[in-house]
């Protein structure tokens, strides 16, 4: 765009930066809520506006508006605040060197969601209401459906150009049950940026969305509530992911490994060498990208590799902090925000046992299946709310759970799994860390034998 | 002038596509400042403009949302809502937006807020290290914010609805995390806001040196029953997803609270009075009218443990039969409007927090809860870690703990049985008002 190429040039010989970037988003979204039978929401969205950063004696200056016009002076005010923070700097903000793209990332997208008619997508939508309504137990169902495309550009000072052809589509579905006067919720979550409408029609059907709703739902309202204590668990690919994510995942982002544990772990044994967690392209992942917002090349990392701690992720300022390569991590949720160190899809590898394998030898213990909720602590310390489990009596799959949760330390929980199964279930999500970021996580199911307490 | 008289010629715009039609139109300025490990990271500004189009024609609801309030890009957003409308199904039980009320008189905004300075911010953040560090060698000043923001926002309709506000709030916080003797704390948090510049750099940074160096001292903890006092952030997290969505009269109409047929019942403490109010002194949005335009009030909840009343918006009242009580709460990302709070405060009491801590034999003081938000609202249900928490022995707090504890919020209600004089405002979820509350026998179990 000539406008932004035009202010770039502008600042580049006016003003004594080290590091200008300009993030361009002209994106158009669709949102559709659905709320017992009523579209509550129905909307569309124009969404156009500039990032600016920039980076001057040392220090960075953040500036976004949806007023393109004079993006000079908005440049010049993102350097006057870096300036005005360098005075108060002890250590120079530098980044680690990258080599500047110019490339156009394409859609892998089949049918693009902005291309079906809203129509379609409303029928969609009710299909799955009414699917869900026949059962007599369902009083309430959510559907918020969202979802967006348009064009991405990168301009910096060092020579990037890259321009996306920007797509994601997303769908959220909460049911309310009742039964003998108990109340239960479930939720769940589809949603990418690899795959367009076909993954509503041919990955993701309704008739299977349905089906997990109803059995999370009905697991709660028959459950029981477990006996509180510290029992062997196992736990399935999308509990496992959120462990990865929220416990441990997070511990990863370098900003935040700095005040972690993980910082003097990295290099160690921290779990039995049949663990490994990666952080990579997963097909299907919702954080999937060819570069990140800063330019950088997504590539696939070890967090955990055969047990031991190994990479981090990195934007290019910590990158060039730890004396690494920047490995496209710095993600923004939009023009609204400058890039931070953000997950994509955390997941740990699957080993060799089969799912029967994990539960035979467990005379009582619980299967966690989904989560309601995760949060965790930068000790590691999780908490997971439960919305699907069962209890495990003499080597099988017993009685549901309800309304509990699982907590523990993950770094201690680590030590203490003892089987890897030979499976592989992904989940996509929002991750919040001041800005929403898509985000999958997920794994194999996994046995601990001890470590997490539940109740 | 020339601005009013837009969007005035925008709305009778476009009225040619709808039956009515509502413009709202938000125009924002924010700067913040950012601290990571003890120094500066980043100054921002954000500003902008987005204005929500929400009209219906043949009681079909359309909706479109653009980040401008330029007259051109606002048709293009009218336009739009239309194409919306005419997708969307007739929702049968649409009435009506709504008429034009009668509004309290407007606060007085400070201005002070509009031109801040992220200068004034780096000053304060730069305070705040440099005490924290002075006051503990030990412990690092993780992360940390602050900013201050600015907002005027005009709601217009098609039934003469016409209310601008303008207001601003500043914030800070200091996230610290210590490290001593091979123990290093969970990340620990104080903050400050209000709606002037006066943010409280000392007390913030004096509140999270002393929750740390009491973090020093790890504790087990073990199951039991024992008093529990908990602090503003534990209250506004846990309360946010487990009973304040109860209150909605939406969830009336469906019957998916638990409250139901509960008017004029006991369901808390006789210490428990909760009641959503705007004009609080307290209070960050003193706003006369709600998302939608219709006047605010102050909404009592539960008055000395007895439930008085749901809130409602302008849809669900009219479908139950009843006024909005000033509840329509704007929902920038979808357009549309739900029921939610402004300012909800719970009531606060005599005695300080020290006076209840002194009168502990055993028990704990929780600071924050993780995993609130995987409460269940439908029936309370919850079940939280206690992180980072306090222990108390004979009247004093010896060290922190981690614990949980797994209940029902309407028991928790039962259990309380007193409230501090001291009240923060915590703009969380929904933005609380409230003491530090003690309950009785709650049963926690040890990790």
């Amino acid at each position: 765009m000539e406008a932004l190429e035009r202010a770039l040039k502008w600042a580049e010989e006016n003003l004594k930066a080290e590091y200008i970037e300009l993030r361009y988003e002209d994106l158009k979204k669709t949102t559709l809520g659905l709320k017992d039978g009523v579209f509550t929401s129905f909307t569309g969205k124009l969404h156009r506006g500039v990032a600016i950063r920039v980076l001057a004696n040392g220090a960075w200056g953040f500036a976004s508006t949806s007023d393109l016009s004079n993006l000079e002076k908005k440049i010049e005010e993102a350097y006057k605040l870096a300036r005005a923070v360098a005075e108060t700097k002890k250590e120079r903000i530098e980044l680690a060197e990258i080599k500047p793209v110019e490339d156009f990332v394409k859609s892998k997208m089949r049918v693009k969601p902005r291309d079906v008619d809203i129509e379609e997508k409303v029928a969609h939508l009710r299909e799955l209401e009414k699917l869900l309504k026949e059962d007599k137990a369902v009083k309430s169902v959510q559907i918020r459906y969202e979802d967006g495309g348009g064009r991405k550009l990168l301009l910096t000072n060092e020579g990037t150009r890259i321009e996306w052809d920007y797509n994601y589509l997303y769908q959220g579905t909460y049911v309310t049950g009742k039964a003998d006067g108990k109340l239960a919720m479930a939720r769940d979550s589809i949603g990418a940026v690899d795959h367009g409408w076909e993954l509503m029609t041919e990955i993701e059907p309704n008739e299977k969305v349905k089906e997990r709703l109803l059995r999370k739902m009905h697991s709660q309202l028959k459950g029981v509530a477990p006996k509180r204590g510290e029992w062997p668990i196992v736990a399935g690919p999308i509990v496992v992911g959120i462990i990865a994510h929220e416990a441990l995942g997070h511990l990863a982002e370098a900003d935040l490994t700095i005040n972690s544990p993980f910082k003097d772990l990295i290099g160690k044994q921290i779990a039995p060498e049949y663990v490994t967690m990666s952080e990579r392209i997963v097909e299907g992942g919702f954080g999937n990208d060819k570069y990140d917002d800063e330019g950088v090349p997504v590539k696939d990392i070890h967090i955990i590799e055969n047990g031991i701690l190994k990479e981090i992720m990195l934007n290019r300022e910590y990158a060039h902090k730890w004396g690494m390569e920047p490995n496209g991590h710095a993600r923004a949720e939009s023009y609204r925000y400058p890039p931070i160190i953000r997950m994509r899809n955390t997941v740990f590898e699957p080993g060799d046992h089969s799912f029967e394998e994990l539960i035979e030898d467990i005379k009582f213990g619980y299967y966690v299946v989904d989560f309601r909720g995760g949060q965790a602590q930068l000790n590691s310390a999780f908490q997971v709310g439960i919305q699907e489990g069962y209890v495990i009596r003499n080597g099988e799959i017993a009685e549901p759970i309800r309304d509990t949760s699982i907590t523990g330390v993950a770094i201690e929980a680590l030590k203490k799994i003892s089987a890897v199964g030979n499976d592989f279930g992904l989940e996509v999500g929002f991750c919040g860390k001041g800005q929403i970021a898509f985000v999958s996580s997920g794994g194999p199911h996994m046995k601990f034998d001890g470590g997490i307490l539940i109740g | 002038m020339g601005e009013v008289i837009a969007m005035e010629n925008l709305l009778r715009h476009a009225e040619k596509f709808f039956d009515e039609v509502e413009i709202a139109v938000y125009r924002s300025r924010e700067v913040s400042v950012n601290v990571e490990l003890n120094e500066i990271s980043m100054a921002s500004t954000r500003s902008g403009a987005v204005t929500i189009i929400r009209g219906i024609k043949d009681k079909r609801l359309g909706l479109a949302i653009v980040d401008s309030d330029e007259p051109q890009r606002v048709r293009e957003a009218i336009e739009q809502a239309s194409k919306m409308a005419e997708l969307n199904s007739r929702d049968e039980k649409w009435v009506s937006l709504p008429e034009p009320g009668k509004y309290r008189e407007k606060p007085e905004p400070n201005y002070e807020l509009k031109e801040a300075s992220p200068d004034i911010l780096v000053e304060k953040l730069v305070k705040a290290i440099a005490l924290a560090r002075e006051k503990d060698k030990n412990a690092v000043v993780a992360g940390g914010a602050g900013g201050v923001s600015w907002e005027e926002r005009r709601i217009l309709n098609s039934h003469g609805v016409d209310v601008f506000q303008e207001g601003g709030a500043s914030y800070m916080y200091v996230e610290l995390v210590g490290r001593k003797e091979g123990v290093v704390t969970p990340g620990i948090f104080d903050f400050d806001a209000r709606r002037d510049l006066n943010l409280d750099v000392e007390g913030i940074v004096e509140r999270a040196i002393q929750k740390v160096k009491w973090a020093y001292s790890v504790k087990a903890s073990r199951n039991e029953e024992v008093p529990v006092i908990l602090g503003p952030w534990a209250i506004a997290g846990l309360f946010s997803y487990a009973l304040l969505p109860a209150f909605s009269g939406e969830r009336l109409v469906k019957e998916t609270t638990p409250l139901v047929g509960k008017v004029g019942e006991k369901i808390a403490s006789d210490v428990l009075t909760i009641y959503d109010d705007p004009f609080h002194p307290l209070s960050l949005e003193p706003v006369i009218a709600d998302g939608e335009g219709v006047p605010t009030r102050k909404n009592v909840l539960i008055e000395n443990g007895t439930f008085r009343s749901f809130v409602w918006d302008n849809y669900w009242a009219k479908v139950y039969g009843t006024e909005s009580t000033g509840n329509g709460k704007r929902d920038l990302r979808s357009g549309g409007i739900n029921i939610g709070f402004h300012n909800v405060v719970m009531e606060n009491g005599k005695r300080s927090l020290e006076d209840l801590i002194g009168e502990i034999e055993r028990g704990y003081l929780v600071d924050g809860f993780q995993g609130a938000h995987s409460s269940n609202p439908d029936n309370g249900n919850f079940a939280v870690t206690a992180n980072p928490a306090f222990l108390i022995e004979n009247g004093e707090v010896v060290g922190s703990s981690v614990f949980l504890i797994a209940g029902n919020v309407y028991e928790l209600l039962k259990q309380a049985s007193e409230v501090t004089k001291e009240q923060t405002v915590m703009p969380f979820m929904n933005t609380m008002t409230t003491p530090y509350i003690k309950f009785e026998n709650v049963k926690i179990v040890g990790k």
